[in-house]
């Protein structure tokens, strides 16, 4: 793909979406609406945030509440393009088509969804890197896949979708890849794997009660987690809504009579590190953290998830 | 794609006071049928939703729900009349093996050890429920009984004897008592106590622990537990000093839930939600969860 066709590209997108990309902000990569075709900026760097709120929102109405019925919104017909999505970030996709494979609102949301990935390579936050090869996108759902290496830009079409608009914008030698499902990457997911059987069948309260006494159950790392997706249903007169919500919140766990399931901190460290490196494989054939390192960015008291898996081998 | 959230209309049909703060609600059937110990979800708009799990004698043109005013939802629940209308969906979860049911079980459980990510959540490997029963509750625990004691011909082995150990605060506060006497003419060995002595009460006086002190259990049973959070401990305890098989031994838990379909993850424990798995497990496929009891 060179930067004529490029330029078609992001010019179809404007014809046909409401567009979000990279772009750069104070040295930082943020993800914002584009509206002007120079902003994008292509990134191996990952965003501050996640692609999360596109695919689970903060809020979502579920239905609309009239003398007493619940009916569900109108569907939102919107069309929408993310561009310049990392790998790390399209794993954490995978995730979320799974748990909410059977969920109405949010697969109508995926249908008017368009995934650009971008970047074989990505730059993690601890400053390594991670290398996929062209034989893995097969393992990552998207529309199109930019990569870019040396003077060359390839582009590949993971979708009749993304096919489409590749073959329209007239992109010569783009390549055509099929989506084959999860696979497990021994890579970076065998070490966590292996944490995993540590985690369940030695558990070590010592470390879950270290880690309860710094943490200040603020909620950032499971805001900024991209495959953190708790939510709670809210209500108000006017209509029932789910929302994002923590499980560092010590009503998480609360029942009527004010019992708390999870009473301490540390239960609530578990429960977490628990989700993703236990239930989420058990459920669903992968790992539940993606290994982009964001938790450990925000966290004040510096909890390092990756030192913690260690202890959790270690113990 | 069906919409897992969405709640059908019915009618409360009746309101009748239960015990002290506590009511029984008997509403109209919904489309759907359920087993015993399964849960549903009551829906008021603007006040949310909460489970509960339906009381009444199986195959009724009706459906019960017995209700402690304990919260926001349950308070408004409480200030509805007859002829009102709520909503309700499920319904969700297992309940209580019986007889013919396949209480389905955990592989992950028994794949413990195991490293590859390819696991399978439930199977439906049946495992013959033991004859006899002894039901083990405290307080709301006989609620989500009431159905499988009522129905026990329908549920249980031919000649399956019953026999119940219920906790309660005081006497008043024992649900269903107008049942009793049909329940111990039916030959249910039903047995109470009550937390503090009181005037006129001159059963047994103790947690429900102490009744396993005074009444030998019944042989060849299996036992199921239902009450608040803080009886498991102690009634588990009390079955292993009995040498009661642990492999027979069901619990009920409480949870918070929202979703209701195994994704909100308030109600998880360890790698199973109690909504979708549950509420009813093996106590052998938890006990190992830090937490779970």
């Amino acid at each position: 793909m060179n930067s004529k066709e490029f330029a078609k590209l992001i010019t179809c997108l404007f014809k046909n979406y409401r567009v979000y990309s990279t772009q750069e902000e104070n040295n930082q990569i943020t993800i914002n609406e584009l509206l002007d075709p120079k902003e994008v900026v292509l990134s191996n760097r990952l965003p501050f945030y996640s692609w999360k709120k596109f695919f689970v929102p903060e809020k979502e109405i579920l239905f609309q509440t009239t003398s007493n019925q619940l009916a569900p919104p109108e569907k939102n017909e919107e069309k929408i393009a993310l561009l310049g999505i990392n790998p790390v970030d399209l794993q954490a996709i995978l995730l979320y088509d799974k748990v909410f494979a059977d969920d109405p609102y949010y697969q109508a949301r995926k249908e008017n969804t368009l995934i650009i990935g971008y970047g074989l390579e990505t730059k993690m936050l601890d400053k390594s890197i991670r290398k996929l090869n062209e034989k893995t996108l097969e393992n990552l759902r998207f529309d199109i896949f930019i990569d870019e290496n040396k003077n060359e830009t390839q582009a590949y079409a993971g979708s009749a979708t993304g096919n489409e608009i590749l073959e329209k914008i007239g992109c010569k030698k783009f390549k055509k890849i099929e989506f084959k499902g999860h696979k497990y990457n021994k890579e970076w997911e065998g070490k966590m794997n292996l944490r995993r059987g540590s985690l369940k069948n030695r558990h070590n309260p010592e470390i879950w009660e270290k880690l309860g006494k710094i943490c200040l159950e603020c909620g950032k790392c499971t805001i900024v987690c991209p495959t953190c997706f708790c939510f709670r249903m809210d209500d108000s007169p006017e209509n029932r809504e789910r929302c994002w919500d923590s499980c560092y919140y010590s009503e998480f766990s609360e029942v009527a009579g004010e019992h708390k399931f999870l009473n301490s901190a540390a239960a609530r460290i578990h429960f977490w590190y628990n989700h993703k490196f236990a239930r989420i494989p058990d459920e669903y054939g992968m790992m539940g953290c993606v290994g982009c390192g964001r938790c450990h960015e925000v966290c004040p008291v510096g909890i390092d998830i990756k030192k913690v898996m260690e202890d959790v081998e270690n113990s | 794609m069906n919409n897992p959230y969405q709640p059908q209309n019915i009618k409360i049909l009746e309101i009748t006071d239960e015990a002290p703060g506590i009511k029984r609600f008997k509403l109209s059937s919904p489309d759907f049928s359920y087993s015993p110990g399964q849960i549903i979800f009551l829906s008021i708009p603007g006040f949310g939703e909460a489970p509960f799990a339906p009381c009444n004698p199986p195959d009724s043109e009706y459906l019960e729900l017995c209700v402690r005013n304990a919260g926001k939802f349950t308070e408004k629940l409480h200030t509805m009349k007859a002829g009102d209308e709520i909503g309700i969906r499920g319904p969700q979860g297992h309940g209580w093996p019986t007889k013919n049911s396949q209480f389905p079980t955990p592989l992950i459980a028994k794949q413990l050890q195991r490293n590859d990510l390819n696991f399978q959540t439930r199977t439906n490997n049946s495992e013959p429920l033991t004859k006899n029963l002894l039901i083990v509750v405290g307080g709301l625990g006989l609620v989500p009984l009431r159905t499988l004691i009522w129905g026990k011909d329908k549920f249980l082995e031919p000649g399956a004897k019953i026999q119940i150990f219920y906790g309660a605060r005081n006497p008043r506060e024992f649900l269903f008592h107008k049942d009793f006497d049909e329940w111990q003419k039916q030959g249910i060995d039903l047995q109470l106590t009550i937390d503090n002595a009181c005037h006129g009460w001159d059963g047994c006086v103790g947690l429900v622990t102490k009744l396993f002190d005074e009444h030998e259990i019944i042989e060849n049973s299996s036992a199921f537990l239902c009450g608040p959070p803080i009886m498991y401990k102690f009634v588990l305890q009390k079955l292993a000093e009995k040498k009661f098989p642990a492999e027979n031994i069901y619990v009920s838990l409480e949870r918070r839930m929202h979703c209701g379909v195994g994704v909100c993850q308030h109600c998880a424990v360890g790698s199973f939600y109690t909504c979708k798995d549950g509420p009813v497990f093996k106590y052998a496929d938890i006990k190992n969860i830090p937490g779970a009891l």
